[in-house]
């Protein structure tokens, strides 16, 4: 169920410290919102994949190696929109800077990196970068 | 994630059951590494009971499939799901192996 919820809209927000171990608790909210919305076990699974990578990233990046730090997820569906916001208060990190991924590439020369954020542009409708007050915020939009 | 390998018919094969998410990729790394040694064999990786992967799974498996063509040896994937090949087809990894 949402946290808040009015007529066909729904608002969740969860707080998880930079660790993998917490993957689950991102799972468990990303299944919650996608099924108050109705997405079938296909487009969930997708939208987990996107929400993954993304998180990872700040995982791997916002923080110092060795200190916890959190991220802040909030998830508002509006009919059938959803819109993940993911805000961290890390190093200054734009993920829609990185390049594209070559997916055309023979083995020999597809590079091992990069593969997360070609992902959750291929998977998400919008992407939104903003560096704002110290904190990351990453905006996913997804309309089923 | 659990992966169990086996010989099979000279084929290195590796059974993945579950979800291959950026949590259980070090483990499994550690597990494939029994791939690794694959001169004179081809591999099997037997998909079926895989439920879900992530980029970090994906890394292990193109670092695998790096390996083993320097070595001749083939990767053939066995039994994914439709979802997985849709994530495959998104990046490109569809083209790099072979599915039987």
């Amino acid at each position: 169920m949402p946290q808040t919820n009015n007529n066909n809209t729904g608002q969740w927000a969860i707080r998880l410290p930079n660790s993998l171990e917490e993957l689950p608790r991102l799972s468990a909210l990303v299944e919650e919102v996608c099924e108050e919305i109705g997405c079938d076990m296909e487009m969930t699974m997708r939208i987990n994949l996107a929400m993954e990578e993304a998180v990872v990233n700040v995982i791997d990046y916002a923080y110092p190696p060795g200190t916890v730090g959190y991220m802040d997820i909030k998830a508002t569906t509006v009919g059938k929109r959803i819109e993940f916001v993911i805000i961290d208060s890390g190093t200054p990190f734009d993920p829609t800077k990185k390049e594209e991924v070559d997916i055309s590439l023979p083995v020999e020369e597809r590079r091992i990196g990069g593969l997360g954020i070609h992902l959750v542009r291929q998977i998400m409708d919008d992407i939104k970068y903003e560096r704002k007050e110290g904190h990351n915020v990453l905006t996913l939009i997804k309309k089923i | 994630m659990k992966t169990t390998f086996e010989e099979k018919d000279g084929k290195f094969v590796m059974y993945f059951e579950g979800r291959l998410d950026t949590a259980a990729a070090s483990k499994t790394e550690q597990e494939m590494k029994v791939l690794y040694d694959c001169e004179g064999h081809d591999i099997i990786l037997d998909c079926s009971k895989l439920d879900y992967i992530s980029s970090s799974g994906l890394r292990l498996f193109l670092g695998l499939l790096k390996t083993a063509r320097n070595k001749n040896s083939k990767v053939l994937i066995s039994g994914m799901n439709d979802s997985l090949r849709q994530v495959f087809a998104m990046t490109g990894f569809t083209h790099l192996f072979d599915f039987i």
